[in-house]
């Protein structure tokens, strides 16, 4: 009984539950049929929604104000200057992965610059250097579509026993991150810096240095995002990165971290990513018109903060 | 003999006509009002833009064709962008429009400037300006009775819609569903919204295909043929006639299955060129040609034998193009 109160206190069990009760009207839609696919499909889509999230997770968990808002252009980016230099050709995978992380960590270092150097607000600094990043990548591609090697786009399609390979290499990675963020003095301190920054630098905390590496980070989640969301839809468009935006802190807030930072929580990302695309897969599903699932949408995902809020330890 | 003589006095007119329109435009500047550029298709619409018109400034046919770019999709910054031109003394502005009715008045500031407002694919309401439309409807239904050809024996369909609230996606839904509403064998079963783009299309389509019975057919509006056939593969499902919208690898796509198993479909949508038809219709006005204020541009259609013709002339990546000439833009006025 302690255990299942216990349980019920976590901070992601709201997005679970709301993903496991979509999962089942829809699956009582179609009386059955295809519940099974349309999870492999919802893990295959959510380990992208995930690995953005993740990146933007340690971000907000800096504290008030801050956030990365280039994350669809630094996708974009990574995506389409690793799809063009490996020109499909499987000897430049790993080239064209450091590629597409090197991307990344540019585009972290440049917002960080702006933010640190420039003092412009985390919003308006990323806001506006995704410009930058979109134009380039729109002048490096020209708006043209470059496919992936083939084993890349093997490998990020891989189904084994209606488990997609990626989602648990992204499980992996979540764990990984997740014991960065509790055990390493690193994690400790974003976290640190995000309940108060003042105490954390009075602390003696490198606030700078850590606030540096994860704008760094995270534009390096984007990277390898843009970079296998390529490889897995057939190469890199230049409106690829569009819905991750929204998606990424939407993912993030319904998971269980605090908006206001200082308070971070991972399990809950897999949970949320997954609760959104059923979402999208239920209403399309019971055929609503466009007008509907939007408005559903927006209810059930207040609903869910609302309760997963409820939930959460004060302070 | 008669027929000669009266070969060689048109001709003889044609020639006047053409030199005449080149003295009386030289001095004319045209600019080009785009609201996005962030797809392929708008990349190649520029490109075109570009390609045709530097051609008719060199040839001295106009002063200057500059394209200028929004940056936010915004209808404000559009219209501020508008009044700019409007300013900056242009004799003709080419609008590809962000809303159909809310920059009427930009539009008409500009129109009571004296100034020509020409738009096209996102097109103005503004009764002063002219409209270089698409029928839409038409494309949708077009690829119904293309279905009702193939597969006499009906069956049922996918339907993969556009960006939400946008005129263009309703218009070519309201197509597709007058299709099938005539076709009663069709019976759309799904419909989700993959706006335009392949890696949205492909995720809504996994997502809804498990629960959905055997397809026979996916109705498409363009740039997610592709998307979907990913979907397909991925959940082990058998391959349908799937449409296509003249993306490269859309017809790539189509060209290993035809290959491979001699896989059949058509491809619909609208050239990007479409923006170098503008142009020249602008260039037409400025000329003092007597232009009806709504036109129609005619669909590109790729079929199962002009397919490889279309796949070589068509860039890696790119939108399957073509670019218009003075004379196609004539014979669109003249609504041949």
């Amino acid at each position: 009984m302690t255990a299942l109160r216990h349980l019920l206190r976590k901070p992601w069990i709201g997005a679970y539950a709301g993903a496991l009760a979509i999962w089942l009207a829809t699956v009582a839609f179609t009386e059955g049929q295809g519940g099974g696919g349309v999870l492999t499909a919802a893990l295959s889509f959510a380990t992208f929604s995930v690995l953005v999230a993740i990146g933007q997770m340690y971000v907000i968990t800096l504290g008030p104000g801050n956030v990365d808002l280039s994350i669809p252009a630094t996708m974009t980016l990574a995506g389409a200057v690793s799809m063009k230099v490996m020109d499909g050709n499987n000897a430049m995978i790993v080239p064209g992965l450091a590629i597409a992380l090197g991307c990344g960590a540019g585009v972290g270092v440049f917002n960080y610059g702006l933010i640190r150097l420039l003092r412009i607000p985390p919003i308006i600094a990323t806001l506006s250097s995704s410009f930058l990043f979109l134009s380039a990548a729109i002048s490096y591609s020209r708006g043209l579509r470059i496919k992936p090697p083939p084993l890349l786009a093997d490998f990020t399609t891989w189904i084994v026993w209606g488990v997609p390979v990626l989602a648990v290499a992204g499980m992996v990675l979540t764990f990984v991150m997740s014991v960065i963020l509790h055990r390493t003095i690193f994690g400790r301190t974003v976290t640190a810096i995000g309940q108060n920054a003042r105490a954390a630098r009075l602390a003696g905390l490198p606030v700078d240095r850590v606030r540096f590496a994860t704008y760094v980070m995270c534009g390096m989640f984007a990277g390898l995002t843009g970079y296998l969301v390529s490889g897995f839809s057939g190469g890199a468009a230049l409106n690829m990165g569009a819905e991750y935006l929204l998606a990424s802190i939407a993912v993030v807030v319904i998971g269980g971290t605090s908006v206001a930072g200082g308070f971070a929580n991972l399990p809950g990302l897999w949970g949320a990513a997954m609760l959104l695309f059923l979402l999208v897969t239920m209403l399309n599903t019971y055929g609503f018109g466009a007008g509907i699932r939007m408005v559903l949408t927006g209810v059930i995902i207040i609903a869910v903060i609302a309760v997963a809020s409820g939930r959460r330890p004060s302070g | 003999m008669n027929t000669i003589v009266h070969r060689a006095i048109l001709a003889t007119g044609f020639i006047l006509a053409a030199t005449a329109s080149q003295a009386d435009t030289s001095d004319k500047r045209i600019a080009l009002s785009n609201n996005y550029a962030g797809n392929s298709w708008r990349q190649a619409m520029l490109k075109s833009w570009d390609k045709v018109t530097r051609k008719a400034v060199e040839d001295k046919i106009v002063a200057a064709a500059d394209a200028f770019t929004t940056a936010e999709n915004q209808v404000t910054e559009q219209a501020a962008q508008i009044q700019n031109m409007i300013l900056q003394g242009y004799n003709a502005i080419v609008v590809n429009a962000a809303s159909p009715d809310a920059l009427n008045g930009a539009v008409k500031e500009a129109c009571d400037a004296g100034i020509v407002v020409v738009s096209f694919d996102g097109i103005v309401t503004e009764p002063c300006a002219w409209r270089i439309a698409v029928d839409f409807k038409q494309m949708g239904k077009d690829e119904v009775l293309y279905l009702a050809k193939k597969m006499p024996e009906g069956g049922n369909l996918l339907e993969i819609r556009g960006l939400a609230g946008v005129f263009v996606d309703d218009e070519i839904s309201k197509g597709i569903h007058e299709g099938v509403a005539e076709n009663p064998q069709f019976k759309i079963v799904g419909s989700v919204h993959g706006d335009w783009a392949q890696d949205v299309a492909q995720k809504a389509v996994a997502g809804v295909l498990p629960s959905l019975p055997e397809i026979k057919a996916v109705v498409t509006q363009g740039g997610d043929g592709y998307g979907a056939a990913q979907a397909f593969k991925a959940a082990n499902r058998p391959t349908p006639l799937i449409i296509m919208g003249n993306r490269q690898d859309e017809l790539a796509w189509w060209k290993e299955q035809k290959d491979a198993n001699g896989y059949e479909t058509m491809s619909v949508s609208i050239a990007p060129g479409v923006s170098t038809l503008a142009f020249w219709v602008a260039q037409q006005i400025l000329d003092g040609k007597d232009v009806p204020k709504d036109l129609t541009v005619p669909f590109l259609r790729i079929d199962q034998d002009t397919l490889e013709a279309n796949l070589e002339t068509t860039e890696k990546g790119g939108v399957a193009n073509t670019e218009y000439s003075l004379e196609d833009a004539q014979k669109v006025i003249g609504g041949m």
